[in-house]
């Protein structure tokens, strides 16, 4: 079923003479363009593109979109990033012209809705936070950490305070550490228990007058809710630091926890994961902030305020960090953000995180069977299975297991994070999926540690690769594509 | 609920299975002190039919840029896209997708990738082209910090006033923290002026970030400009303007190290800003030090060409504190439009959309500053944009009828630029069209003369 033709690259489907479009007339009387230049600016030919038809773009980017697992179509439980299903009203609604259609340089009397619409979502964002102001600006997770680090290091400054240190727990993802470094701040790890919780001694051996802030994920990535996180938040607070709440997981606790209420004082939002927007391949995501009132100060300038009835973009912020990004924000992404609490509205909310938790811990009564669960037998909206034993008496791997999946019609959990648990299976099956599809998944994961091990060496066999050679893929870094010489 | 599918005798069945009496004891972990004893404090919810209305209200309190004439621009362009860019970016294979980790299921992305790193690389002439960033603002502050690494110059930064000022605004933010001092070259001619920018580089400049077409649309004379920054060691970073190259010299002709773009114009739609697409592309011996996610070719088990994200040694999942950067989710969507966009227009189609805009916008200066009631600000010949400056204190009367007018007609310089207090940043994209042109001038008739 595989049209290879149609699916080869369109550099090597280019043939001379070919259009997709053709542009109008120039209805001005024009000069041409190399009078009009100087001819020292000026290409000496046009752009090194492929010619194509429509139908030879049409034909081929369809034939590649099969080649992908994606939430439409395949249970998607990858831990972390809370694949939940992408309402299809929210992708109908963000692309109204009189939303999709605006210009980020328009009058404020021209943007009234759509200042309405972002008003409203800080506010519903700092009540689910429990936290008092909330800047909409960062694009993505990671940048929202950056941001949120970046009014840390502004609020120390202003109030004199030399601390340069940010603790992260060894379980935390990469994007912790890598957003501290670059809002300039050293990093020190602070282990996890046994049990999969902080460790209070490390972190009370750690905290000092050099730290700034300890950025703490909870529920945390072994799908755990740290329940000592009062103690935690008093410990960091008593030595002087502030606490951020990665707010990736948030989908466990809508409704039933605020980070503000347990002792966060910043935090991020991953709106791609828990508010359902789509996740587009590797974004477009947006990460807004939420801060305590004593760092609102701070946040990067506009945020949307309210002047009686009429909506502006507040740019007077004199302890603003400034910017982080260009225009206001990925704000596609924050309208379907609106649509989706607006559907849900407070009740339903609960409800998304009371049935994520469900399933995760039906998913994990019916796994642990057949691949371990080191960290207990109840679990908030994700756990992290471990093959070590598989691998220990069979050389079966995570990886293998993952690649198996995919023979399955399941796409793969996450594996190999987080870093503390070895050879782990990371499964967030979220609340958009039922009880029927969560069985046939523990169903296909029993069959598969039963599977001839070299069978399972050599998955996937239904796709159509196996196992790039990614050790070559490093080595050559071919990242283009060349014409093949004569 | 809409999108729960379970039922009560499933929650029931599951529960039982999992040897808890209740959705509340699954909870039990978290402490009760940090429990909500209430609502969140949201509005109701709503059905489809009422969120559609609640949304197309929202809507319809706003005047969308194809509703009037939008002369706006400033780095966001009411550039034309063709209909099956929309098509392929709502095929639910790749926008339900996730980041390609899972080489084997993601073949279509990581291919679409691969083709959009060599569509970048080719439209640039630059090397290597990364998978994406957030923005061309971002872009420009990731450059800077791979510029820093790559020379080992982390004391000074250079770049000059006709950089767009949001630009600037984020690289600030992002050097804050760090001990780099950003100067900034003035630029009072509306372009940069290379014996200046050489008074501005010393042998601890890391980098020069330059825009080309600047931010007020000037063309810089960046191959002076490369000179002088390559004469102290230092690397040159230009922003430059994907649509452009449909006529200019590419950054890897003029001597750019690191080439960078908001991507908008390739295909995203205005959407108020977002989301849009950062363009960052290098030379070869930069890769190792570019953030983001790259796609490379390799081959399978049995010998079939594949693709795969590589490289990642460069990334946070890996490197933690020392990565690159610390981007994880970027533009994929944005970056899949892109490509569609430069597949369909081809050589010819963005050769005449630049044309276009170049004619039009001229024509447009031409026009409007005829009668001399407003004057070109700035000498320097220009591409789609370009700077007006109206008689002292009439730059609001004059935005003001236009807007009665729907005439969206620029936008005016002051909150970045004092001392252009009466002048007016206008773009004209290959939409716009004569008569549309023709309306303003005698609107600037009727409002000036
Ligand atoms: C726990 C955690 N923190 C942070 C991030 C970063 O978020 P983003 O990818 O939106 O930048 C992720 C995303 O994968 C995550 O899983």
């Amino acid at each position: 079923m595989r049209n290879e033709q149609a699916a080869d690259l369109l550099f090597a489907q280019s043939r001379p003479g070919c259009r997709a479009v053709r542009m109008p007339e120039c209805d001005v009387p024009a000069e041409a363009v190399e009078s009009l230049l100087p001819r020292s600016a000026l290409a000496d030919r046009p752009p090194d593109l492929p010619e194509l038809t429509e139908p030879d773009v049409v034909r081929h980017f369809v034939n590649l979109s099969t080649q992908n697992m994606s939430v439409d179509g395949n249970f998607y439980p990858l831990g972390s990033c809370t694949m939940k299903y992408n309402p299809k009203r929210n992708e109908a609604l963000a692309s109204l012209e009189g939303l999709a259609g605006l210009h980020p340089y328009q009058r404020s009397e021209t943007i009234q809705g759509m200042l309405a619409l972002l008003h409203s979502l800080q506010e519903m964002l700092g009540e689910i936070a429990g936290l008092d102001a909330v800047s909409l600006q960062p694009a993505a997770g990671a940048h929202g950490e950056m941001t949120a680090l970046f009014v840390a290091a502004a609020f120390l400054r202003d109030t004199g305070q030399n601390r340069d240190v940010v603790l992260i727990p060894d379980g935390a993802h990469g994007t912790n550490p890598a957003s501290a470094a670059m809002a300039g701040f050293r990093t020190l790890e602070v282990k996890s228990t046994a049990a999969g919780l902080v460790d209070l001694g490390d972190l009370a051996a750690k905290l000092d007058e050099r730290t700034a802030v300890f950025m703490i994920t909870n529920p945390n990535t072994l799908g755990l809710f740290d329940r000592q996180i009062g103690e935690i938040a008093e410990m960091v607070h008593a030595s002087g630091g502030l606490v951020y709440l990665d707010g990736a997981n948030m989908n466990a606790i809508l409704g039933i926890a605020r980070p503000g209420d347990f002792g966060a004082d910043m935090m991020h939002f991953n709106p791609h994961k828990t508010f359902s927007g789509p996740h587009g391949g590797g974004g477009p995501g947006a990460g807004p902030i939420a801060v305590a009132g004593k760092l609102a100060p701070y946040l990067p300038a506009p945020l949307v305020a309210k002047r009686g009835d009429h909506y502006t973009l507040d740019f007077d912020r004199p302890k603003s960090i400034g910017r982080v990004r260009s225009f206001f924000g990925n704000t596609g992404v924050l309208v379907r953000t609106y649509c989706y609490l607006r559907t849900h509205g407070p009740e339903g909310l609960r409800r998304v995180a009371e049935n994520a938790v469900l399933n995760a811990n039906y998913l994990l009564s019916r796994v642990k069977d057949c691949l371990p669960v080191p960290h207990g037998d109840r679990c908030m909206h994700e756990f992290v299975a471990s093959a070590q034993k598989l691998k220990a008496e069979r050389g079966v791997t995570a990886m293998d297991v993952a690649k198996r999946l995919l023979d399955y019609g399941f796409h793969a959990p996450t594996v190999y994070f987080p870093l503390i648990v070895r050879e782990a299976l990371m499964i967030e099956p979220t609340e958009t999926e039922g009880k029927a599809t969560l069985d046939s998944f523990a169903e296909a994961l029993q069959r598969i540690v039963a599977e001839d091990a070299g069978l399972l060496h050599d998955a996937p066999h239904t796709t159509a690769v196996c196992r790039p050679d990614e050790v070559r893929a490093a080595r050559q870094s071919i990242l283009k594509w060349t014409a093949p010489s004569m | 609920m809409p999108y729960i599918p379970n039922t009560d005798d499933d929650r029931r069945a599951m529960l039982e299975a999992i040897g808890a009496e209740s959705i509340d004891e699954l909870f039990e972990m978290v402490p009760r002190e940090f429990r909500l004893d209430r609502l969140l404090d949201l509005p109701a919810a709503l059905g489809e039919l009422e969120l559609q209305d609640h949304i197309r209200q929202l809507a319809d309190r706003n005047t969308a840029a194809s509703a009037a004439t939008c002369f706006l621009g400033g780095g966001s362009y009411d550039h034309f896209i063709p209909s099956i860019v929309d098509f392929v970016a709502a095929r639910s294979e790749f926008y339900t997708s996730y980041t390609p980790y899972q080489a084997e299921a993601s073949q279509g992305t990581l291919t679409a990738l691969f083709e959009y790193q060599t569509m970048i690389t080719r439209l640039t002439g630059m090397d290597v082209s990364n998978a994406s960033l957030y923005d061309g603002a971002g872009a420009a502050a990731e450059a800077v910090l791979m510029a820093i690494g790559a020379t080992g110059r982390s004391k000074r930064v250079v770049t000059a006033a006709s950089v767009h000022p949001e630009y600037r605004q984020v690289l600030a933010t992002y050097l804050a923290n760090l001990d780099t001092q950003m100067h900034i070259v003035g630029t009072p001619g509306g372009a940069l002026a290379p014996e200046e920018l050489d008074a501005a580089v010393d042998e601890q400049t890391a980098c020069v970030l330059v825009q080309h077409p600047n931010f007020f649309g000037c063309l810089e004379e960046v191959e002076a400009l490369a000179a002088a920054a390559h004469a102290k060691g230092a690397l040159l970073i230009v922003a430059f303007d994907p649509l452009s190259l449909g006529v200019l010299k590419r950054p890897g002709d003029y001597g750019a190290d690191i080439a960078v773009a908001e991507g908008q114009a390739l295909g995203c739609p205005l959407s108020y800003g977002g989301p849009y697409l950062g363009i960052l592309a290098c030379r070869e011996k930069f890769v190792r030090r570019m953030p983001g996610r790259l796609a490379g070719q390799t081959v399978d088990r049995r010998g079939r060409r594949c693709w795969v994200l590589t490289l990642q040694t460069r990334e946070q999942h890996i490197r933690r504190e020392k990565a690159t950067s610390n981007i994880c989710t970027n533009q994929g969507l944005m970056a899949l439009r892109a490509t569609v966009y430069l597949a369909a227009m081809g050589p010819h189609g963005l050769r005449s959309a630049a044309e276009l805009c170049l004619k039009k916008a001229r024509y447009a200066a031409d026009r409007w500053t005829a009668g001399g009631l407003l004057e070109a600000a700035f000498p320097a010949p220009t591409f789609k944009e370009f700077v007006l400056r109206a008689p002292r204190g009439s730059v609001d009367e004059l935005l003001d009828a236009a807007a009665g007018e729907r005439i969206m007609a620029g936008s005016p310089l002051e909150c970045w630029y004092p001392e252009l207090a009466d002048c007016v940043l206008v773009a004209v994209t290959e939409k716009r069209t004569k008569a549309e042109i023709d309306r303003m001038a005698e609107l600037i008739r009727s409002v000036l003369g």
